[in-house]
């Protein structure tokens, strides 16, 4: 035993400390949790990930690294996306939800004006095949994916180029096509092969496929305009928005007249308007409900407004009229609305005798797409869509499918977002262990946060050309974002459920049980001294250490 | 050099040629020169020393403590009502084992206020585990401090020099002031054992669990037995270096033969010493035993002492109340228990709050002792004063 | 994205193994001020928690030299060691004076006056937890208005001694308010102080889970609630003039600090507050207008 000092005055460097830790009763633990933007996206993008990368290190080529990890199509995604991610966005509660999408846009774009390549050093070679139907945003997501895994793709392509609706349907002021082209040529660069004009199911028929391919999946979207039945929509001069963005898009002129009315209010419907006011057309949308149920995004229809596009709301159509074969205008009835319907917005009703006719040189009747199914043979649900099991499995086994053809009409992410996990099930089919799903992290909502800790920021908002400039043609509405103002909004991400080295944990434990690792920056708890106070966790902001009984 | 000068000024120029380097001090409760004659020698600049003059003996005794810890040679003096203010802090400078010197004054204390000369201040702290060394005049006032400082920094064990208030303080007597290469040559720097230093990080005054206090308050009980050695040793070497036998453990005059034995401390002494003298000019053999070192008490020297002598009386300047002498305790406790039995120890408080004791007091004490066996009493008490009712 | 930046002082002068109660602000608080002080520094501690919790034989908690001798006299004891160090013409260190609100403001107050008037080069570091907690939560002329401890069962009646003023009036060059939520301010103050020569009074507010019957978690919160709800006001006098003050832009009603603390449970009659509650907003009103929070 060692022998007490003189007057017990004690060499303070021979100590060695007691450990406290025994008299804890709970512990604190790292908990990576899910963001929830992470979780509103349909890609489940790392957005917390890559923002943090651009603020902490401004580092906009592993941004795209780790972006490109889910999303092959960051710059496509940065312009078209509705960008549910910003919705779930936990700023909301505390200033104004991230620019997320803008971030995104920036790190695409980035990565174009830096020629990036995906990187293939990673992947090891498989021989099986896979064949995909479509080279819109889901079937460029799962060849993607697939190759990434290192298989055998080759996507079969209807048109004479790839893109799908990400090309036909979107008009270049939303999104160029030097962009588009970049995101599809980086994802073939990877080494898979497209075949363009065939049509899979009439030059080549589905068993082929099956047989040829060890899995196909199907993204054909949903490419065939549907109307409303109204009478005389068989006049010269009426469109489907589908037809009439492919005519627009494929580089074809269109007599359009003097006065375009649109019909629908989804973003076809602002697409085709926005296209024809472009054209110098006098043009109005017409919708038998509000804005508030309009399916198309609010800041398309705010974009609209600006360019002055008329919105004529509670408006249905009744009659097309023509004259001479062609269109001459549209007679419509107003409506008024009525209890909710199942679709949960509200019933529009026509009010009997309300009817007028409006003028219009072209009617565009944007108010649906179907799947083109001709030579396909599956299972359908609600006898338009292309049903699946829970691994998106159709009812030919070996067939997958994503995107619109299955979602019916959604967004080019939940379209990328089905291509991954398509992607991912058709490895676990190939491995034969397709019931395996993997279970997410909680998310992070804002009441779990310690906001005290965040400050207010102003939320970074995108210039575009001035209205004027913007009809001139079909120039993009919003240039190039500056990098470091970009570094400075992806600055505001809470990093929800993962820590982003505050150091509160650091300094605010009273008996110095959180050490970094050094090097990392990584924390770890020293539980032969933690007292399990609990203060850490309380003070993390980010909800990162949680507290748990031993 | 011999100067005729008033005991306070003595003990300040022996306490600056000890060359402390941290004085502090609250000369106020009472007051005493020694302090205010330090100040005027560090004013003169012929003592490199920091001085300090704090809010009270409680403060002064903690800054030395402060000072002591951080290596430093300190000096504090006091008497009194200070040297009780101080109580706390002398405990615990005793626990921590700093060498500190400490001048007491002897005075009474309070209350009533009193500020004339006996020893219940320095008693009251007998058991702090302070080294107490009592000086006879002023001369060993002044030699007892080159000792203290090198008794204590041995030992490491504080040192309370005490002397008689008024009685020497005050006193202008010839005294001895040696020259300071002659200190320098006997007391060497100080050397600390354990420091605050941020070179190498001590803690000092910790707090003990059951697990060791008791062994911690046995180290110094022990050491202060043992200290007794180095009290001798250091008085042996003052001797050989200064030529006077100033200090030591206990005293003798006319012992041999006595039939008599006085037991007693302090400047007393002087006046026992001259009874002494006259009684045996009337045939009587008396003789002195003066305690030197109080604390430790030399117990077996005592014994060794008085063993043979079957009259003793302790004449003590000091009273627990409700229990009697203190010395007097002390001496008879320097016995065996079935020693106790077999010869006279009388016990007399006398010179309480700066009476005086005569040679005629001290006359009438041993011819009454003669006669009887005295267990306790007071000498020289004016029962005229008392009114029966308060007793 | 964080409120504060990243900078700060960690060198864990009062290690791990102390035995403080879980969640313990003046645990907390003294690192940060150790750590501040850096390792060419000594601390002259008060008895108290703070000397118990990390001055155990054979294991305290120090990494610096530590001084304990009792509980009323660190700052007398820091003035001797300020001046030995002087007189010995060791190289200079920083000496600090350690106390609770008790030892500071009552037992000690002698010697911390003295320490002032004469002038010493020692940083008095408080650390206040507004009752004597180490002995079982009594009185102390630091225990706020209306707060419960076991020598005021029924609330405390007296208002808290403001003994940075009465530091001011000593003259000390340099008196500061902290809190330990707030640890680079803290850690400012501690070298600010340091960088002054002469006596320095630092008073650091420390919140007692067990004396204020809060959960240990809770001791940051609490500690920020008291300067949101202006009831701590932080602040800092050089040469007697207000140099700094944190603003609380959003001030915080006095309830929702009292609510989450047990030694204010009884002002609250079924969820209601009692008119002391009034009283306790007056005081805060009060602190706004004399600091302009």
């Amino acid at each position: 035993m060692e022998k007490l000092p003189l007057g017990l005055a004690l060499d303070l460097r021979k100590v060695v400390p007691y450990k406290t830790g025994s008299w804890r009763t709970q512990m604190p633990v790292h908990v990576m949790q899910t963001p929830p933007c992470t979780f509103s996206c349909p890609i489940n993008n790392d957005i917390r990930g890559f923002l943090r990368i651009l603020a902490d290190k401004e580092n906009f080529v592993d941004a795209w690294n780790i972006l490109t990890r889910t999303n092959p199509l960051p710059a496509i995604c940065g312009r078209v996306c509705p960008h549910p991610c910003e919705e779930g966005c936990n700023r909301r509660d505390l200033d104004y939800p991230l620019a997320i999408n803008c971030a995104e846009r920036a790190v695409g774009d980035y990565a174009i004006d830096k020629k990036l390549d995906h990187r293939k050093e990673h992947i090891t070679p498989r021989q099986e095949k896979i064949a995909i139907v479509g080279s819109g945003p889901a079937g460029l997501s799962c060849a993607f994916h697939l190759a990434k895994r290192g298989f055998k793709v080759k996507i079969f392509e209807a048109e004479h180029q790839p893109g799908g609706m990400l090309r036909w349907g979107i008009p270049t002021f939303r999104l160029p096509r030097e962009v588009l082209d970049y995101e599809i040529n980086a994802i073939l660069k990877l080494g898979i092969e497209l075949e363009c004009n065939v049509r899979v199911g009439v030059n080549i028929p589905m068993d082929q496929l099956t047989n040829e391919y060890k899995a196909v999946f199907l993204g054909m979207g949903a490419s065939i305009g549907t109307r409303i039945e109204v009478p005389g929509d068989d006049a010269q001069g009426v469109y489907s928005g589908v037809e009439f963005l492919k005519e627009i898009n494929s580089g074809k002129q269109i007599d359009l007249g003097k006065d375009v009315v649109i019909v629908g209010g989804g973003n076809t419907a602002l697409d085709c308007a926005r296209v024809a006011k472009r054209l110098g057309a006098n043009t109005s949308i017409v919708y038998r409900r509000t804005r508030v149920e309009m399916p198309a995004l609010s800041e398309e229809i705010d974009e609209a407004l600006e360019e002055r596009i008329m919105f004529r709301y509670h408006t249905n159509p009744t009659q097309i009229l023509a004259e001479d074969g062609k269109v001459v205008g549209m007679l419509c009835v107003q409506m008024e609305m009525k209890e909710a319907d199942a679709s949960g917005r509200a019933r529009p009703a026509a009010i009997a005798g309300s009817e007028k006719v409006i003028p219009a040189d072209t009617i565009i009747l944007a108010t649906g797409q179907a799947v083109d199914y001709e030579g396909i043979e599956l299972n359908k649900r609600d006898e338009k869509w292309i049903s699946t099991d829970n691994y998106l499995q159709t009812s030919i086994p070996g067939v997958f499918a994503g995107g619109d053809a299955v979602l019916g009409l959604e967004t080019v992410s939940a379209a990328i977002g089905q291509g991954l996990r398509a992607a991912q099930n058709i490895e676990d089919y190939i491995a034969g262990t397709l019931q395996n799903t993997l279970s997410r992290p909680p998310v992070v909502l804002s009441k779990d946060l310690n906001t005290i800790y965040y400050e207010t920021q102003r939320r970074f908002s995108k210039q575009g050309l001035p209205v004027h400039e913007r009809l001139k043609g079909m120039k993009e509405i919003y240039s190039n974002f500056e990098p470091e103002e970009i570094v400075k909004e992806s600055d505001r991400c809470l990093s929800c459920g993962l820590c982003f080295q505050c150091n509160n944990c650091l300094m605010y434990c009273p008996d110095n049980a959180v050490n970094i690792i050094s090097g990392t920056g990584k924390y770890t708890f020293d539980l032969d001294f933690c007292k399990g106070c609990g203060i850490c966790s309380k003070e993390c902001p980010c909800h990162y250490i949680h507290m748990t009984l031993e | 050099m011999l100067k005729q000068i008033e005991g306070s000024q003595a003990v300040a120029d022996a306490v600056a040629l000890c060359r402390p380097n941290v004085i502090s001090a609250y000369p106020i409760t009472p007051q005493t020169h020694i302090v205010e004659d330090l100040a005027t020698i560090v004013a003169e600049g012929r003592l490199d020393t920091e001085f300090l003059n704090v809010e009270s003996e409680f403060a002064a005794a903690s800054v030395v403590l402060g000072a002591s810890a951080a290596g430093a040679r300190t000096y504090t003096a006091t008497t009194s009502q200070g040297l009780l203010l101080m109580t706390e802090v002398l405990y615990c400078i005793a626990g921590m084992r700093l060498p500190i010197v400490l001048t007491c004054a002897n005075r009474a204390i309070s209350a009533p206020l009193s500020i004339w000369n006996d020893h219940q201040d320095s008693m009251s702290i007998r058991d702090s585990g302070w080294i107490q060394i009592h000086a006879e005049n002023n001369q060993e006032a002044a030699d007892l401090h080159f000792q203290a400082y090198k008794i204590a920094e041995k030992t490491f064990l504080p040192v309370m020099v005490c002397m008689d208030g008024f009685i020497l303080t005050h006193a202008f007597e010839p005294v001895d002031i040696p020259d300071q290469d002659k200190v320098d040559d006997f007391l060497p720097a100080f050397r600390p054992r354990a420091t605050v230093d941020p070179m190498y990080p001590r803690g000092l005054g910790l707090f003990a669990d059951p697990r060791f206090y008791m062994e911690m308050r046995y180290i110094i009980h022990r050491a202060m037995e043992k200290s007794e050695n180095t009290i001798k040793e250091v008085h042996e070497e003052f001797n050989k270096a200064f030529g006077r036998k100033s200090g030591g453990l206990l005293k003798t005059y006319k012992l041999e033969n006595a039939d008599v034995v006085i037991v007693a401390m302090g400047s007393v002494v002087g006046t026992i010493k001259d009874t002494i003298d006259l009684l045996e000019e009337k045939g009587k053999s008396v003789g002195l035993l003066q305690i030197c070192s109080f604390r430790p008490f030399p117990r077996k020297q005592v014994y060794q002492l008085l063993k043979d002598k079957e009259n003793i009386v302790v004449v003590e300047k000091a009273l627990s109340l409700g229990r009697g002498g203190i010395l007097g305790s002390d001496v008879r406790w320097s016995f065996p228990r079935t020693e106790q039995t077999d010869r006279k120890i009388s016990n007399f408080v006398a010179g309480l709050g700066g009476r005086d004791i005569t040679t005629d007091d001290l006359a009438a004490m041993v011819e009454r002792v003669e006669k009887e066996h005295v267990e306790f009493d007071f000498l020289g008490l004016n029962r005229d004063l008392i009114l029966e009712r308060d007793l | 994205m964080m409120k504060t930046a990243v900078e700060f002082d960690k060198k864990n002068l009062l290690a791990s193994g102390h035995r403080a109660c879980g969640g313990c602000a003046q645990a907390l608080a003294c690192r940060m001020v150790l750590d501040a002080a850096g390792k060419n520094t000594i601390a002259c501690v008060a008895t108290g928690c703070l000397e118990v919790f990390s001055g155990p034989y054979p294991d305290p908690s120090w990494r610096i030299p530590f001084l304990h001798s009792l509980f009323e006299n660190s700052a007398a004891v820091a003035a001797g060691v300020e001046v030995a160090y002087r007189a010995l013409k060791k190289a200079p260190v920083n000496v600090l004076a350690m106390g609770g609100d008790g030892s500071t403001a009552d037992i000690g107050f002698q010697c911390i006056s003295g320490m002032f008037e004469r002038g010493h080069n020692v940083l008095y570091v408080c650390y206040d937890n507004e009752a004597y907690m180490n002995t079982g939560v009594q009185r102390s002329s630091f225990t706020p208005f209306g707060a419960k401890t076991t020598t005021t069962p029924a609330g405390n009646r007296f208002h808290k001694k403001d003994l940075p003023q009465l530091a001011v009036v000593h003259g000390v060059p340099y008196v500061a308010t902290a809190t330990v939520d707030d640890y680079h301010d803290l850690q400012r103050k501690v070298k600010t102080a340091l960088s002054i020569h002469g006596p320095k009074y630092l008073h650091v507010y420390a919140p007692c889970p067990l004396g204020w019957g809060h959960a240990g978690d809770m001791s940051i919160a609490i500690s920020r609630l008291a300067k949101e709800t202006c009831l701590f006001p932080v602040y800092e006098i050089k040469d007697g003039k207000l140099v700094s003050v944190v603003k609380i832009p959003v001030k915080k009603p006095v309830e929702e600090y009292l609510k989450v603390q047990g030694r204010f449970r009884h002002l609250f009659k079924k969820g209601v507050p009692t008119t002391e509650v009034e009283l306790i907003q007056e005081i805060a009103n009060q602190n706004i207008e004399r600091f302009n929070l």
